[in-house]
């Protein structure tokens, strides 16, 4: 793939600008930055507790921007001139997603200082903090893919931030509803497995196994949004 | 190798419906096609193949002798320029900032976002959002987007569409201008005078196929009667042919100094398109 950091570097540039200017978006921001204050306001500090406010930043600031910056270039044509310009598929999607990645570690970095989160071991919670970043951005360019507007951008990513937030919390009724075991394998819960893992004596595969689903929904996302990317390119 | 656009039996289908229906053309090097139609005839979705953003049903479409399906690579989307009528700006940034992207991204010198920005006369205006611009300014923002790299082949669709005539003669200049740097220009119109002012050759496309191809000139020459007219001063219009037999009228005329206006009836190409099709330009 042909890959130029100028180009990277130009459509980054041109995100950071238009998002800076666009508050309706911008301000999504904050929202889980007010989230981790009231819930540090409530006095529960369990890992659970942190990880709602982290996975949700991650849902409404990655997913939730990154398919809105899609889906207005779609919605406004701007998509198909970056198409029709040198600019390749891999410089147009590490472009837009640098910047996303750049907001989300802001936003994230600044959810866990709220919520009062220190984690025994901050090398591998940073690790898969960033694998998730990777996941939700995949998921929020997948998502803007298949929207024509932002209106339908604000509304294909409501269920999908539901569940990907609040999916852990769902593992609570697992014990009634055996199908919603499967809410285990979700990003989300296998980064509250690991951090939990990780405050009591842990083995290698407490580490290795969320960390390689995060990265399988990684990979699966990617590869899926970069086949629909390739298939809107042509009418 | 001088043939630039090079287009054999080309079909194109959407659900069953024929868009294209078997349509044929060259372009060489350094022409002005003019590709004319009706809404709906055809034009666009003809520059969305060769540009690479429709795949064909059937026929074969070279661009530069390769398969127009490689223009999606990036370096070949260097040689083109495509001016659609949805212009996708962005409409939060400057006038300056929208083209600095697209110089970045062609990886051009600075100075080409002003040699583009003088040529469609904005260089004043490129402070400007896109979103405080007239129908008029977007398009010139757009045409200076897609000359800015300075392409082998310009794809224009309907240029003119949303301009004043003063900024359409400025950029029917441009265009010259460019022309006579050895730039390719595909045009599309509905506007048969903007074809007539510009283009080399003309197509008429409708409802799917070429139904007339050549220059102006050669158009008119075929579809032409050979007519004139004569205006006399006493208000009456006669219509004599250009032979022999009404020579001898025309002479007794202006001996006797009764002509007020003689004009040669040649078709214009919008009647050349009525006459071919039997329908009004839409």
């Amino acid at each position: 793939m042909n890959i130029s950091m100028t180009r990277i570097q130009a459509i980054f540039m041109k995100d950071y600008k238009e998002f800076s200017r666009n508050y309706a978006v911008s301000t999504m921001a904050l929202l889980p930055l007010i989230m981790a204050f009231v819930y540090n306001q409530t006095g529960a500090h369990t890992i659970s507790m942190y990880f709602l406010s982290i996975n949700m930043a991650f849902s409404v600031v990655t997913t939730y921007i990154q398919c809105c910056l899609i889906a207005e270039e779609k919605e406004k044509n701007t998509l198909r001139s970056l198409m029709l310009s040198p600019a390749s598929l891999g410089d147009i999607l590490i472009g837009k997603s640098l910047f996303v990645f750049i907001v989300t570690s802001v936003i994230v970095a600044m959810t866990i200082f709220i919520v009062g989160y220190k984690p025994s071991n901050l090398f591998i919670i940073a690790i898969a903090l960033m694998l998730s970043a990777v996941f939700y951005i995949a998921l929020g360019t997948l998502c803007g893919l298949f929207t024509k507007s932002i209106m339908e951008a604000s509304i294909i990513v409501l269920p999908v931030m539901l569940i990907f937030s609040f999916g852990p919390l769902a593992l609570a009724l697992s014990s009634t509803n055996p199908i919603v075991k499967i809410a285990e394998w979700l990003p989300s819960s296998q980064l509250l497995v690991l951090a939990e893992a990780l405050e009591r004596t842990y083995t290698t595969m407490d580490v290795i196994i969320p960390i390689a689903t995060i990265i399988a929904w990684s990979l699966v996302t990617w590869i899926v949004a970069g086949f629909i990317y390739k298939k809107r390119m042509v009418d | 190798m001088n043939t630039v656009i090079d287009v054999q039996h080309l079909k194109k289908t959407f659900n069953k419906e024929a868009a294209l229906k078997d349509v044929s053309f060259t372009i060489q090097k350094g022409e002005i096609f003019g590709f004319l139609g009706p809404s709906g005839s055809g034009k666009t979705t003809t520059i969305k193949i060769l540009t690479a953003q429709t795949e064909k049903t059937a026929g074969d479409v070279l661009l530069f002798g390769r398969p127009a399906n490689e223009m999606k690579q990036s370096n070949n989307r260097k040689r083109f320029g495509i001016l659609t009528d949805n212009s996708g700006l962005y409409t939060r940034l400057s006038i300056e900032e929208n083209l600095l992207l697209f110089s970045n991204l062609y990886q051009l010198p600075k100075s080409a976002v002003k040699e583009a920005l003088d040529f469609v006369n904005l260089y004043g205006e490129r402070k400007k959002k896109i979103s405080q611009l007239s129908k008029g300014m977007m398009q010139r923002v757009t045409l200076a987007r897609a000359i800015m790299h300075k392409p082998e082949l310009l794809f224009l669709d309907e240029p003119t569409s949303a301009l004043d005539p003063v900024n359409t003669q400025h950029i029917y200049n441009g265009l010259r201008k460019l022309n006579e740097m050895g730039t390719t220009i595909f045009l599309t119109t509905h506007d048969m005078s903007e074809a007539e002012i510009l283009c080399d050759r003309v197509a008429f496309l409708h409802k799917g196929k070429i139904r007339a191809i050549g220059s102006p000139k050669d158009l008119k020459k075929e579809f032409g009667d050979d007519s004139i007219t004569v205006e006399l001063k006493n208000g009456a219009c006669e219509v004599i042919q250009t032979g022999e037999q009404d020579a001898e009228k025309l002479f007794n005329w202006m001996q006797s100094n009764e002509v007020s206006r003689i004009y040669t009836n040649e078709p214009t190409l919008g009647n050349i398109f009525m006459q071919i099709t039997g329908s009004d330009l839409v």
